[in-house]
């Protein structure tokens, strides 16, 4: 019952919107922009400039017939000064808006990060965007051109298989993390950051795309999701407690090997008591607890070759996680 | 007009961005990619804002069986694969007349397993429709695996040949009833080797999903998605095996440990649903949305035959065939997880007070329910009746989450930023006692515990630009968790107290931290120093609070096995004491050479008695990039990676008092990876491209044991764990050359070589079968590959 009031509600909200949509203020519609308004900056700017035009109109910021779509002056500015030219001997001065961080071949530099971002945000203000303001990238001087190539065809922002490199540009621990023996598939295109990030602030941390840790793993991962008749409380709080998600030496992505990644929480029950040293190497004869022999206790999976249910059980047995 | 020269030169960009493409993915669309921009050279402006189709075909020819090197990229068999790629793109929007529709169809690796097609369409700023598939196969071993049981990935039913027999097990008997067994002296017979055969387990993941989108006007717009990610094949895993002996007079009394690894099902369906209205004004934005999540399991348990029956006479197993259910061997039973959806409702948005002053916030409410019957996820043991005081969970997590945040440009130099989260898990699960059979053999009773928990933060931060070249942020931020349960009878369980330790805990409470609080202060300095170098340093300091409850009785801590050591916390709970350390330097010393170095340093001072006592991470990577000429550049990496983690344990267990029985391990990983890159555009009269990428990554993982105080060596383990190294090369070699406006041959080689070694595989080797582990045979994956592709791909416009 209460699903369905919860459906009903959404449907309530979702009618309500359209309604409010006939009373849309017509002076909030965005001024249609056209292509020939580019003509004043292509008469000089062509396909030689670093930044090549005519690209730009394979992408979604070149549909003229989308009232929406900018001009160059949308981003760049009205650029009057530079439009008028080298009037005073001193040399033509910079458009008004300079995306990026480095300086133009031209030796303009570029604006600053919230006159750059401003430009973009005044039509991509929401969605995605939502938390840019105060996030971690926005703080320390992101741009939205560090990250997007919005001259391209083809931004590779935007395309999985490109994307980790972008953002390995900065983030160059991750970048190493994703050669190590356990990985997620980013080297082979078959995730992009973006899939748990949202590089533009989020509600959650690490600028995750969901608002926890968790609930952002479960979102692929749903079979740990539970609620489990036993639960395991790291898993429920923090997937990072045992996993480090860019890569580790040892599979899967945990960020130690039981039995000591399991002493990392436990001293006392069963054997997280015993001290494992070259036993867990289980190597008969050698390194052995007494008994002679290695213990199944530390080798190999240890702890998890019987407390399989790691993740929790949902078995009426299963209380120790076993079944 | 350009010439075709000078286009080649300012589609640089594009060009670098397919080079670095067709070196990541080596059998993909970006080789296309490349092409693409070779043949940009020819075209004249309208070609340049119309898009290019193209389709590849080819053949990959990889030398080598490895599921390893194949783990994601679906060439892990040795043969011939079919190399097909296609990107279609049109639409009237590129006329750049009054028409916007534009669709796409791309094809990915469609002759490997990690397939991938998608098409859409859309009418720009009116509608969007896009569906695609995506498959993934994951190879989790290397090929190495062996089981004497029978049946497949995917299955949930593994039994033994008839004929197998039981593991020996050396047992001492008294009056036909086992009194003793002698672990660890199994061996496998002859004949029973034989039977163990190769499975080659992997987990396959099949992402089918539709999308679209409808405009109303500028201010609104609907958005759905959906998506059903469908999996099979299996994963390994442990296994308790319920051990019978005869101490009982049914003789189905357990009596310890077996185990054996097994392929756990992975049969699942996963659809999720998306539904998003978002509304855009002037001064304001807002999304109100619908997540849904429902995971559905095939199975809902695994059974297996238990090959470790002790007793009996001769090769029969005992109790006789056929007294257990469905199998010669008696069969044990462990759950798969279980079935549970997640439907959740969120708001967001954001109000522009004023240019300088915005205020965003969110809130979500879900709720997360599972309600899975027990059939089938646990051993039916004859003449032994379960006792469960419900048939399923019925289990229900609410969880709720809101987050607002005030942001303020009190003038060009200074910004403010205040920010409040608030996520809470609250499981309302009921708790009941549940009476059930243990892997030790002993009847037991124990509580389900329903833990929730809520954390909630604060921060405020400020940014102050010194000039344009120089900026400081200083930042505040406070975090606490609280952590419950909601019923009496999970907050008061109890376990077996002996009689020494009755005390320690008497009202139980079902966490051992109900509330950590953390404080951490942050400043960040950033600066230009002239034109070429921009430097930054940043340092976090953080204090995290414990208060724990000594009365804490933790479930896994029934049967006798103790409770945590008077002392110890587990690492995320205890006091800490945090510092981190961070700095780059950036040199842009021409517009062709930049070379760059950061790095960062992490302390982790614990404040327990026991437990982890310490952990630091640091890190450095250097960068550098040169573009010799227009055609031509290169670039190379350095990282540099530790890790430490320092712990001190005591030995025994139920202490009401610190003990002196003490043992430490300490944790180190070290990681190096390096990495060279470059390319060469424009070769051979501007037909040729070529590009080479080199990483070599080396990583070791060691664990040192010492017994530091009042521990005999005889029933304690000291020493160092046999490294866990693992070494990957990997070079990757593109070329691509255009035959003319229209066709292209690309040709590439991988070279890729892994050499691990791991303990870990020991245990489960043939030739000794330490302590009741049925050996698996696998292998540390090692592997050399060299692999080579060509393809002809053709484009149009």
């Amino acid at each position: 019952m209460k699903r369905l009031m919860s459906i009903a509600l959404l449907c309530a909200f979702v009618a309500a919107s359209v309604v409010a949509t006939r009373f849309a203020v017509a002076g909030e519609e965005a001024a249609p922009t056209r292509l020939g308004q580019d003509a004043v900056c292509t008469r000089c700017h062509d396909e030689s400039e670093t930044k090549p035009i005519l690209a730009m109109y394979q992408t979604p910021h070149g549909v003229t017939a989308d009232a929406r779509t900018p001009s160059c002056q949308s981003c760049h500015g009205e650029s009057a000064g530079h439009l008028v030219g080298d009037k005073d001997g001193k040399g033509r001065p910079a458009p008004d808006v300079i995306f990026g961080s480095k300086h133009t071949p031209a030796g303009y530099q570029p604006s600053a990060p919230l006159a750059q971002t401003e430009a973009c945000l005044s039509c991509h203000k929401a969605g995605l965007r939502t938390h840019w303001s105060g996030s971690q990238h926005q703080t320390n001087d992101v741009v939205c051109s560090n990250c997007h190539t919005v001259h391209a065809a083809n931004d590779p922002m935007l395309v999985k298989v490109l994307q980790p490199g972008v953002c390995f540009g900065c983030h160059k621990e991750q970048r190493a993390q994703t050669h190590q023996f356990s990985t997620h598939p980013l080297d082979a295109g078959k995730m992009a950051c973006s899939d748990c990030h949202n590089p533009h602030g989020s509600a959650g941390p690490k600028l995750l795309a969901k608002n926890t840790v968790t609930e952002t793993c479960l979102t692929c991962h749903a079979e740990k999701r539970g609620p489990f008749l036993w639960e395991h409380q790291p898993v429920n709080e923090d997937c990072t407690n045992c996993h480090t998600p860019h890569g580790s030496n040892i599979s899967p992505l945990l960020k130690s090997r039981p039995p000591f990644m399991c002493d990392e929480c436990h001293d006392g029950p069963h054997n997280s008591q015993a001290p494992y040293g070259t036993a867990v190497g289980g190597i008969q004869g050698g390194g052995a607890l007494a008994g002679g022999n290695p213990n199944s206790n530390a080798v190999g999976r240890a702890c998890m070759n019987c407390h399989v249910m790691i993740h929790g059980s949902n078995s009426p047995t299963g209380a120790f996680l076993h079944h | 007009m350009k010439t075709a020269a000078e286009y080649l030169t300012v589609k640089s960009i594009a060009i670098a961005i397919a080079i670095r493409a067709a070196l990541m993915l080596f059998v993909a669309a970006p080789l296309l990619a490349q092409a693409q921009a070779l043949d940009a050279g020819n075209e004249d402006v309208r070609t340049l804002i119309y898009p290019l189709s193209w389709l590849e075909i080819g053949v990959i020819n990889v030398p080598t069986d490895s599921p390893k090197f194949g783990e994601y990229n679906g060439l892990d068999r040795s043969g011939a694969y079919l190399l097909a790629n296609v990107e279609l793109r049109g639409g009237d929007a590129y006329q750049q007349g009054d028409g916007s529709t534009r669709w796409q169809v791309r094809g990915i690796d469609l002759g490997t397993t990690s397939r991938r097609l998608e098409a859409n369409v859309a009418q720009q700023g009116l509608w969007n429709f896009g569906v695609h598939f995506d498959q993934l196969r994951h190879y989790t071993t290397d090929g190495s695996y062996q089981t004497p049981f029978l049946g497949s990935p995917g299955d949930n039913l593994f039994i033994l040949p008839p004929a197998f027999g039981v593991i020996n097990t050396t047992t001492t008997t008294s009056a036909g009833v086992i009194t003793s067994e002698n672990r660890g002296a199994q061996s496998l017979s002859a004949s029973q080797l034989a039977m163990f055969h190769n499975k080659n387990i992997y987990t396959e993941r099949r992402d089918t999903g539709l999308t679209a989108g409808y405009h109303m006007n500028a201010q609104w717009a609907l958005q759905f998605d959906f998506k059903r990610l469908g999996q099979s094949g299996a994963k390994l895993i442990g296994s308790g095996t319920d051990a019978y002996d005869l101490s009982d007079a049914g003789g189905f009394k357990y009596g310890g440990e077996r185990i054996a690894i097994l392929m756990n099902p992975t049969e699942y369906k996963t659809d999720t649903l998306n539904l998003t209205l978002n509304w855009t004004g002037r001064k304001g934005f807002a999304s109100a949305g619908y997540f849904g999540s429902i995971f559905h399991d095939d199975y809902s348990g695994i059974s297996w035959s238990n090959p470790f029956v002790t007793g009996g006479t001769g090769g029969a197993p005992n109790p006789a065939p056929g007294t257990s259910p469905g199998a010669a061997f008696p069969l044990s039973t462990m759950s798969t997880p279980p079935g549970n959806q997640l439907h959740q409702l969120n708001l967001s948005g954001g109000y522009l007070f004023s240019p300088a002053t915005k205020l965003t916030g969110g809130l979500s409410y879900a709720r997360n329910t599972q309600n899975a019957s027990y059939d089938g996820t646990y051993t039916l043991v004859p003449n032994t009746a379960e006792i469960l005081p419900v048939n399923s969970l019925d289990g229900l997590v609410v969880m709720t989450h809101a987050d607002l945040k005030l942001t303020h440009q009190a003038s060009s130099a200074l910004n403010f930023v205040a920010g409040f989260k608030y996520n809470e898990r609250d499981n309302r699960t009921a708790s009941h006692e549940y009476t059930f059979l243990d892997l030790g053999g002993e009847e037991l009773s124990a509580v389900n515990i329903p833990m929730s928990n809520k954390r909630t933060q604060f921060d405020l931060g400020a940014d102050y630009r010194f000039s344009a070249h120089q900026k400081l942020h200083l930042g505040y931020e406070s975090e606490r968790i609280n952590r419950w349960c909601n019923n009496p009878l999970a907050n008061n369980a109890q376990g077996e107290l002996s009689a020494t330790n009755a005390g320690y805990y008497t009202t139980a409470s079902c966490v051992q931290v109900p509330r950590n609080s953390e404080n951490r202060l942050v400043a960040t300095w950033r600066a230009s120093l002239g034109e070429s170098v921009n430097v930054n340093a940043g340092f976090t300091h953080g204090r995290r609070s414990s208060e724990v409850n000594r009365s804490f009785y933790n479930p896994m801590q029934a049967n006798n096995q103790g409770f945590e050591n008077y002392g110890y916390l587990a690492f995320f709970d205890a006091s800490r004491r945090q510092n981190l350390f961070k700095a780059g330097v950036t040199w842009q010393a021409t517009d062709r050479f930049t070379i760059g170095l950061n790095g960062r340093r992490t302390n982790d001072d614990y404040d327990s008695t026991l437990g982890v006592q310490k952990g630091d991470t640091s890190s450095a990577n250097l960068d550098a990039s040169f573009s010799y000429s227009e055609n031509g550049s290169v670039a190379a990496y350095a990282s540099w990676q530790r890790r430490t983690r320092d712990l001190l344990s005591a030995s025994g267990r139920d202490a009401i008092v610190l003990r002196d029985t003490l043992w430490s391990n300490n944790f180190s990983d070290r990681d190096n990876t390096v990495g060279f890159s470059g390319k060469q555009k424009s070769l051979l009269g501007g037909k040729l491209d070529l590009t080479e990428e080199f990483n070599y990554s080396s990583g070791t993982s060691r664990y040192v044991t010492n017994l530091v105080q009042n521990i005999s060596a005889a029933v304690g383990n000291s020493g160092s764990s046999p490294d866990i190294r693992a070494k990957t090369t990997q070079f990757r070699f593109v070329g691509a050359y255009r035959l003319n406006t229209a066709s292209s041959v690309l040709a590439g080689y991988l070279y890729q070589r892994l050499k691990s070694s791991d303990y870990f595989y020991s245990a489960y080797q043939f030739g000794f079968t330490p302590t009741t582990l049925l050996p698996t045979n696998q292998q540390a994956p090692n592997y050399t590959v060299n692999t080579i592709f060509v393809a002809y791909r053709y484009s149009f416009r």
